[in-house]
């Protein structure tokens, strides 16, 4: 009896042993495994971001947050949706790393310009980090209710992430007068996309000389140029599935950011780069587009931003009438999809078209920086400029490029900062950004290839992605940050939610319904926005307006 | 307990009749079941659909098929993301609209059913019209001008994102009409049998408490659906009253239109999440609903 | 358990039953109603000190100062209008017709009654993004349908009236079971013995509805339409969630637009307040017509 006893109990102590072995053999980070990690993720999912989590090097942050809770808020659509996608999605990670507990406040993309300043106004003080549009940082920081958080950057005891990885438009969203206020998370920008398969087709090519009497330019490096072919393959049945197919597919119903497109656009119609050494020096006629920066005047009924609105309702008509109903997820998917010949948008499209849950166009991605204009109107000297050889180029980083801010009113700025610099980390940025569905985007040189980052063809391959797909899309990212001559001037002066959302946004729509002409939609928005800087202050609003474009005087 | 049960009888015989229309021809009978059924399917047409989106892909989602496995090959992917990595969010705000809806509903019904036998049962110097006029007043107001105020008014009362606050805004604005449901129901009580229990040498109260609120349960019913469905769907005064921590389900309801564009699949499964209570407590009351809401059409 | 005196006075008694309920309104909206009128007569932003400017606000919304006035809320309050009366009259018609149907003894009825009341318990703004997937132009339900009865397919989102009946749909949708509920007590209360008599003299379903079921349900048609305007006035959740407002500004009601000026991005409180308070007005207006005109006739 005994003897049995000590026999079964020496087996199981074996059996716990050898349990606990198997425990320890596999790979866990901060004693959590992959699958407590990432619970809802698939196989291949959870290995990638596993691997991501394990090459980050995240510090032992246990003596920062042991015990604690931060609230997190964050533009939301749940677990498994843009942006608010990524901070659920490192949330057990980080709680692993510091034993702190985060709690997800989400928060709808219509509210943001409620939620976030109610409760700063109201002296809640809800969150200790936002995850929010850089277009706001005009009203959070005249208010004061964020932080600098320049003092963390480099500290040891954080996880790594550079300043310096961060291409230098994208950096200057996260800073302010001089000081840096966010971490890197997504970095927006709108490319243009295109079926390379069909455009690099000879017959598709002949049929469109034979047509227009024109060599078919691919890509194309004008507005003009892309008008062409979007025209020339709307309402053809170029994807063989026996209906007429589109030419652009573009998001244009009210509060479905179609105001962006517009800007992207408008920006090589209306904005002129400067004419000495440095294109992006500001002065009162170059390098602006939305106010005359010495009173505040409203640009938008400028006669470039006409052309280029005019312009936008001729593109928008080389694609099916639906659009002007559409919000982006239902853009993105008609092109996906294979309905659409091009559209330009932001690097979510690149993502996206590797996942095969929703694309169909891997391995047919066309990507190229967005074209310039070869007609501009020059506003020092009143006059529209037409010259097809040197066209007007103007990239962009429209967008809200959503990443964290730390609240002036954090309790624990350590451990926000933690979680803030934990997202921003090289390894697991781009691990999210090759996600498509998290709604990342590349911003940083380790996304870019040589010369201008140090990313290869290979890290993306490693992660599924169709090399020539990456190889145009990578390149055309970079392209825009780096090698237009300027960039559309980001507007994020306090009130830039009721100029782009309550106004503009509205206005062109009417236009694009056909409720208004070009020219009455956007008087109607100069009236507005005349109205809207009054309610604020003229003096207080010129005031942050130049020190956000950098003017310093005529 | 006679005058009670005696009333009861009076009141089930007025309540009671079927008051159907006479019977039809038959054709007219075919006729009159068709448009049944047509109606009933206009009503829940729109919920079955939601109810097949909710297990589809986003990609699925848009192009029109209806059947599942047939047409398309069903998923769980949305409902898995709302109860998976996504669930202490999705539990929390549940919990939250479950306390809130029930916390409101318990005020809004006992103050409406006091004031509403008040109102039904005696003269007020002011005026029944007008306090009635006034209660309902209560709702005129949009809720925009006065969330502000109530935000300034929580802030001094620390009541800005707690229970309480929740429960007092949303009985608040559900008031009225509990008060409405109330009184119409007890304006058609017949006065002799109060009068009588009264002369029996009943209080005031107790004559309430004993002979009126038991025969009262179709309206008081009515009166805390339509209050626990209000409140549990109330969606403006929460989007700024409650932060974080009291957060109700219409708030992530709200949140699935992101900047990302619509996700059908999604959205609709948040959707289904959203009315599952409300729709089930209706279900069950049912009978009662009908006969509590008469709002003075039945006269004593 | 309430301890009280056997005996209450019947005075002291009828204060008893009415106060708590008055007292609660007070303590809770007396501060945010005064307060709010007050904003309205100043140009308070939040976050920004109120400045008293008497009815400057009032003046310029009504155009009083020769401006011509609040174009947007003169625009707004149109939209309104049209959602109001669409929607009333719509959810009183639809409510009654289906009431009328149902009150006929008819197979399965109760469980048919119980699906019908559905959608009156579902979240406004859920429905609005239900609306999105069901009057989607390109693949949803509805045009498919409308399309395969061979009618043209209807742009229920971009084109700004297709987009405004969308809404009206969604909101008469949801509160049509309102109607139909109240209603429907109501005939059932009718006695059958009226109607036996009234065949008599008849045989028309038509002139049976006019002459008895009408003059005896239109007390509660009467406090139905009331509750339904006085909603309906206030409307934001479906256009929020549903159009977005568009395309353009087609689909903003007048509570969207106060909204938008004081609620999201601007926080213009003054200006809100003041907008609120004409609404406020107008349902006085309205509620008291009703509470001493249609109402007096029943009471």
């Amino acid at each position: 009896m005994k003897k049995k006893l000590t026999l079964v109990l020496l087996l199981v102590s074996l059996l716990m042993m050898f349990g606990v072995r198997a425990v320890v053999a596999q790979d866990t980070f901060f004693g959590k495994t992959a699958a407590e990690l990432f619970p809802d993720s698939s196989d291949s999912e959870r290995e990638l971001a596993f691997k991501a989590l394990m090459a980050a090097n995240i510090p032992d942050g246990r003596a920062l947050g042991e015990g604690k809770t931060i609230t997190i808020g964050t533009l939301g659509q749940g677990a498994r949706g843009g942006i608010s996608g990524t901070i659920y999605f490192w949330r057990p990670a980080f709680e692993a790393a510091t034993g702190a507990t985060v709690e997800i406040v989400e928060i709808p993309y219509g509210q943001l310009g409620t939620t976030i300043p109610a409760d700063f106004l109201t002296g809640q003080y809800t969150y200790d980090a936002f995850v929010a549009a850089a277009w706001q940082y005009g009203d959070w920081v005249s208010n004061e209710w964020i932080q600098p958080i320049d003092a963390w950057i480099g500290d040891e005891r954080f996880p790594a992430w550079a300043l310096e990885d961060v291409a230098p438009p994208f950096r200057a969203l996260l800073q302010w007068g001089g000081q840096t206020y966010g971490t890197q998370m997504d970095g927006d920008a709108q490319l243009l996309y295109y079926r390379n398969d069909i455009l690099n087709d000879p017959a598709w090519q002949e049929q469109f000389k034979a047509e227009t009497g024109k060599d078919m330019v691919v890509p194309p490096q004008t507005w003009q140029q892309l008008y062409d072919i979007t025209n020339f393959f709307n309402g053809k049945d170029w994807n063989n599935d026996g209906d007429p197919d589109d030419g652009i597919s573009l998001h244009l119903k009210a509060g479905g950011q179609g105001h962006f497109h517009y800007a992207t656009l408008a920006a090589s119609f209306a904005v002129t780069p400067a004419d000495g050494d440095d294109a992006m020096a500001v002065s009162k006629f170059d390098n602006v587009f939305w106010f005359d920066p010495d009173d505040m005047t409203p640009l938008i009924n400028q006669p470039g931003h006409v052309a280029a609105l005019e312009f936008l309702q001729q593109l928008a008509a080389t694609g099916q009438e639906a659009q002007f109903g559409w919000e982006l997820g239902a853009a993105w998917d008609n092109f996906l999809q294979g309905n659409a010949i091009a559209t330009f948008s932001w690097g979510d499209v690149g993502s996206l078209s590797q996942d095969p849950g929703r694309s169909i166009i891997k391995g047919n991605l066309g990507a190229a920086v967005i074209p310039c204009s070869d007609t501009w109107y020059d506003r020092e000297t009143g006059e529209f400029v037409t010259n097809t050889d040197a066209p007007n180029c103007v990239g962009n980083t429209t967008g809200g490029s959503w990443h964290p801010v730390m609240s002036a009113f954090t309790d624990e700025p350590d451990l926000t900062y933690f979680f803030m610099s934990m997202i921003a980390n090289p390894v697991i940025n781009f691990y999210d950004a090759t996600t498509g569905w998290q709604g990342i985007d590349p911003c940083c040189t380790y996304q870019l290839f040589p010369p201008r980052g140090d990313a290869t063809p290979d890290d993306y391959a490693a992660v599924g992605f169709d090399a020539s797909d990456m190889e145009r899309y990578i390149a055309a990212y970079g392209e825009n940050v780096f090698s237009k001559p300027t960039s559309l001037t980001y507007l994020r002066i306090p009130g830039t939610l009721e100029y782009i959302q309550n106004s503009l946004d509205v206005r062109l729509s009417e236009a694009m319904t056909g409720q208004k002409t070009a020219q009455e939609a956007l008087d109607a928005t100069a009236e507005d926005w005349a109205d809207i800087t009054e309610s604020l202050g003229v003096e207080s609003q010129l005031e942050i307006y130049q020190q956000a474009i950098g003017y310093a005087g005529s | 307990m006679d005058a009670a049960s005696s009333l009861s009888s009076s009141i089930q015989t007025t309540h009671s009749k079927p008051g159907y229309l006479p019977g039809t021809s038959r054709i007219g009978r075919y006729l009159l079941i068709g448009l049944a059924f047509f109606f009933t399917f206009l009503a829940i047409s729109p919920f079955l659909f939601a109810l097949t989106t909710s297990f589809k892909t986003q990609t699925d989602s848009i192009d029109g098929t209806v059947i599942p496995f047939i047409q398309y090959q069903p998923t769980l992917i949305n409902w898995e993301q709302e109860f998976g990595l996504g669930g202490t969010e999705t539990f929390k705000s549940l919990r939250n609209s479950a306390l809130i809806a029930l916390g409101s509903t318990l005020i809004a019904t006992i103050l409406g059913t006091l004031a509403g036998y008040g109102l039904g049962r005696f003269k007020y110097g002011i005026g029944n019209r007008n306090l009635v006029s006034w209660f309902m007043s209560q709702r005129f107001l949009p809720p925009i001008a006065s969330v502000i105020p109530f935000v300034l008014l929580f802030r001094d009362l620390k009541l800005i994102d707690t229970l309480p606050g929740m429960v007092i805004i949303n009985a608040t604005f559900t008031l009225p009409f509990a008060v409405l449901i109330m009184r119409d129901f007890f304006a058609d009580f017949p006065q002799e049998l109060i009068e009588a229990a009264l002369v029996d040498g009943a209080g005031h109260f107790q004559t309430f408490r004993d002979i009126a609120l038991p025969l009262a349960t179709p309206a008081l019913v009515a009166s805390v659906i339509i209050c626990f469905s209000f409140a549990w769907n109330e969606y403006l005064f929460a989007s700024v009253l409650a932060t974080k921590e009291w957060k109700p389900y219409p708030m992530l309801v709200a949140g699935s239109d992101s900047v990302r564009g619509i996700m059908f699949g999604f959205v609709t499964t948040r959707m289904l999440i959203a009315v599952t209570v409300p729709v089930f407590l209706s279900l069950l009351v049912q009978r009662y609903i009908v006969r509590g809401l008469t709002f003075g059409a039945v006269k004593g | 358990m309430l301890v009280l005196k056997p005996m209450m006075q019947k005075t002291s008694a009828k204060y008893f039953f009415l106060m708590p309920g008055v007292l609660w309104i007070l303590a809770f909206t007396l501060f945010p109603l005064v307060y709010s009128l007050y904003l309205s007569f100043t140009d308070f932003r939040l976050g920004k000190e109120p400045q008293f400017v008497g009815t400057k606000n009032y003046v310029e919304i009504l155009g009083l100062d020769g401006e011509g006035g609040d174009d947007k809320a003169l625009e707004t309050a149109t939209f309104s209008l049209f959602l109001t009366l669409g929607s009333t009259s719509m959810t009183l018609i639809m409510g009654t017709l289906i009431a009328w149907v149902f009150n006929h003894d008819l197979p399965m009825l109760r469980q048919m009654r119980a699906i019908i009341t559905m959608p009156l318990f579902a979240a406004p703004i859920a429905l609005g993004f239900l609306g999105v997937v069901i009057f989607n132009e390109t693949n949803g339900p509805l045009n498919n349908i409308l399309q395969g009865l061979g009618f043209e397919r209807i742009q229920w989102i971009i084109d700004p009236w297709g987009a405004r009946f969308a809404v009206l749909i969604t909101d008469t949708w949801q509160w049509t079971p309102f109607v139909f509920i109240v209603v429907l007590a109501a005939m059932q209360s009718i006695p059958e013995d009226l109607y036996e008599s009234a065949r008599l003299d008849t045989r028309s379903n038509w002139i049976l509805f006019r002459r008895i079921t009408f003059p005896l349900i239109a007390p509660a048609l009467g406090t139905v339409a009331l509750l339904r305007l006085v909603e309906t006035i206030k409307i934001l959740d479906i256009p929020i969630s549903l159009t977005g407002g568009g395309p353009g500004a087609a689909t903003q009601t007048y509570s969207y637009y106060v909204y938008q000026i004081g609620l999201r991005g601007s926080f213009q409180l003054g200006d809100a307040s003041a907008l609120s308070y004409l609404v406020v007005i107008i349902a006085i207006i309205i509620s008291s017509i009703y509470f001493w005109r249609v109402r007096a006739r029943f009471d």
